[in-house]
């Protein structure tokens, strides 16, 4: 039978697959609040949910289009400000982060700023918003993007969310970061990777999508570390897939144009 | 009546003044939509604007707005339009100083609190250090370590909207609060625009949702749907919003125009737009199944 999935719905869906039912997540609009609404409907029911404008959810809720909509508001158990979700994650009470990037380089570090000089950029982004906040604050963050070279630099020209810096031993530390936080995972539309001394390491490639290790290999901008158990993605679930197409696909407002996660 | 309730014209006049450094309040939910057109309106420019997520871009694209204190904004002009309307038709250079959200957050805090900077682990080792001198990372004088600061904020005038208000201007809002609560207390000068004015007693029996007391705030001005095209909790559902379609000066100028130039005020704005579809465009968009809470019990 051929295989009614994208690249892209199998990133969503091990991307959800992190996310523990004793969980605090603050997430970012995007791929990152499919993700982790999806594990809400699936393995980790009792996660709460932190949206950065102030809303704090234990209780369900559908995908909004938005961070904060009507519907995202409704019925949470807080309605606050973005300082205090983010003094909650701060103070180390976010055990979650999931974001999307602009480019994430070899060390784990997120640039949402510039490519090229700052006063004359080759590309710009809209800046951290509060992208530095959740990787700075959360005890592990994944990053969730699409794949391309030209998304993974071996060295981001802006570090706009440190990850491991140059990726020597306790640089989270030396300049005041919580030390034991950091990125912990990599998911896109080819692959996973995880951080083996601080360094992006190739885990699993979503194989049945076609995707192949040269392929991942292409799309990266520096010869990247493989793990010794490096293995196939497991394929979603006939669970996983029906309820991330009755949540998460039929909540769509806007289809993506180009990016191919499957609408129906 | 209260000196303080005024039409908005009146009170953006007598409170928005050209070089000031003007809060706009809201973060997706409840933006000051209407404050931000009748400054507009009024052509009040040198401005430097602290906001997260608001539309500032009418302030920016007409050419009102010198500086942007900013976490999430288009810098480049070859993608915003309207930062290129600002420098090739204004010759406004438009300067942006970025920062993360939080740290504009507790920018406002301090300034609020009244303390010159507010420390934090945000932005430490970020590049954007770089590039703001008004968040760096110092010793720790408690703890050895780094510790990132951000230099208070504290702006000439701010603008909300609430959904209630009192004639004296103790302020009520609900729903996410993005920075409102710190950036209107940081404010020296506090304008808001309330979807109702409702009696004292209103606020009196629930006043922990005040959020700053009658005595901090210049002028209150009863604007329905003053936060339109945003939702406000408790109200109304967000509207079409201006999503791109005004990157060119034919589409910028009919948008402006409808928003601003072409009428008189806010409620003509509105009025418009229900010619434009329907009498009832602004009514669907009222919440359609009110849910109650239990009553917050006070009394002695």
């Amino acid at each position: 039978m051929p295989k009614d999935y994208t690249e892209f719905d199998q990133m969503i869906i091990s991307a959800s697959r992190l996310v523990k039912d004793t969980d605090v997540i603050y997430t970012g609009v995007g791929f990152p609040i499919e993700a982790a609404i999806l594990a809400k409907n699936l393995h980790a029911p009792n996660c709460t949910i932190v949206l950065e404008n102030g809303i704090v959810r234990a209780s369900m809720f559908r995908l909004p289009w938005t961070t904060d909509t009507m519907e995202s508001q409704l019925l949470a158990e807080q309605l606050t400000s973005l300082t205090y979700v983010n003094c909650l994650a701060q103070a180390g009470y976010i055990t979650l982060g999931f974001m999307g990037g602009g480019q994430v380089d070899r060390y784990g570090n997120v640039n949402d700023h510039v490519v090229g000089d700052y006063y004359k950029p080759v590309h710009r982004w809209f800046g951290s918003g509060g992208a530095n906040d959740l990787m700075s604050f959360c005890r592990r963050t994944v990053i969730i993007l699409e794949q391309s070279k030209r998304r993974f630099p071996e060295k981001v020209d802006f570090n706009t969310c440190p990850g491991f810096f140059d990726g020597r031993p306790n640089r989270r530390k030396e300049v005041g970061l919580p030390p034991d936080n950091g990125p912990v995972a990599v998911i896109t539309n080819l692959a996973t990777f995880t951080f083996e001394n601080s360094e992006m390491t190739l885990k699993t490639v979503h194989m049945s999508c076609g995707i192949t290790p040269e392929k991942v290999k292409a799309e990266l901008g520096w010869d990247i570390k493989v793990a010794e158990d490096l293995s196939d993605t497991l394929p979603p679930t006939e669970e996983e897939l029906q309820v991330y197409r009755e949540k998460i696909v039929a909540a769509r407002r806007f289809e993506r144009r180009g990016r191919g996660a499957s609408m129906r | 009546m209260s000196s303080k309730v005024m039409k908005l014209d009146e009170a953006v006049r007598n409170n928005v003044k050209p070089g000031d450094l003007l809060f706009i309040g809201g973060a997706i939910h409840a933006s000051p939509s209407a404050a931000v057109a009748e400054i507009v309106r009024q052509r009040i420019n040198h401005l430097t604007v602290v906001a997260i997520l608001a539309n500032t871009s009418p302030l920016v694209g007409e050419g009102l707005v010198d500086k942007v204190l900013t976490a999430y904004s288009m810098t480049d002009e070859k993608r915003s339009f309207p930062l290129q309307r600002a420098r090739n038709k204004f010759n406004v250079k438009v300067e942006f100083k970025e920062y993360s959200h939080f740290d504009i957050a507790l920018a406002l805090q301090a300034g609020y609190m009244g303390v010159p900077f507010m420390p934090t682990r945000s932005h430490l080792g970020s590049d954007m250090m770089k590039y703001n001198e008004d968040i760096q990372s110092i010793d720790c004088p408690f703890t050895g370590g780094q510790i990132g600061i951000v230099r208070a904020v504290v702006p000439d005038v701010g603008i909300i909207h609430v959904q209630r208000c009192d004639a004296e201007g103790n302020a009520q809002k609900w729903g996410t609060l993005g920075i409102d609560f710190e950036g209107i207390n940081a404010s020296k000068r506090v304008i808001i625009t309330t979807e109702k004015i409702v009696s004292s007693d209103v606020i009196q029996r629930d006043p922990n949702r005040t959020i700053i007391p009658g005595f901090r705030v210049n002028a209150v001005v009863e604007q329905p749907f003053g936060a339109y095209p945003s939702h406000l909790a408790g109200c109304y559902d967000e509207g079409l919003a201006m999503i791109g379609g005004m990157q060119d000066e034919a589409r910028w100028e009919k948008y402006i125009n409808s928003l601003v130039y072409n009428v008189k005020d806010w409620n003509e704005y509105l009025e418009n737009l229900k010619q434009a579809s329907s009498p009832d465009f602004l009514n669907k968009l009222r919440i359609k199944n009110p849910l109650f809470s239990d009553p917050v019990i006070t009394g002695i």
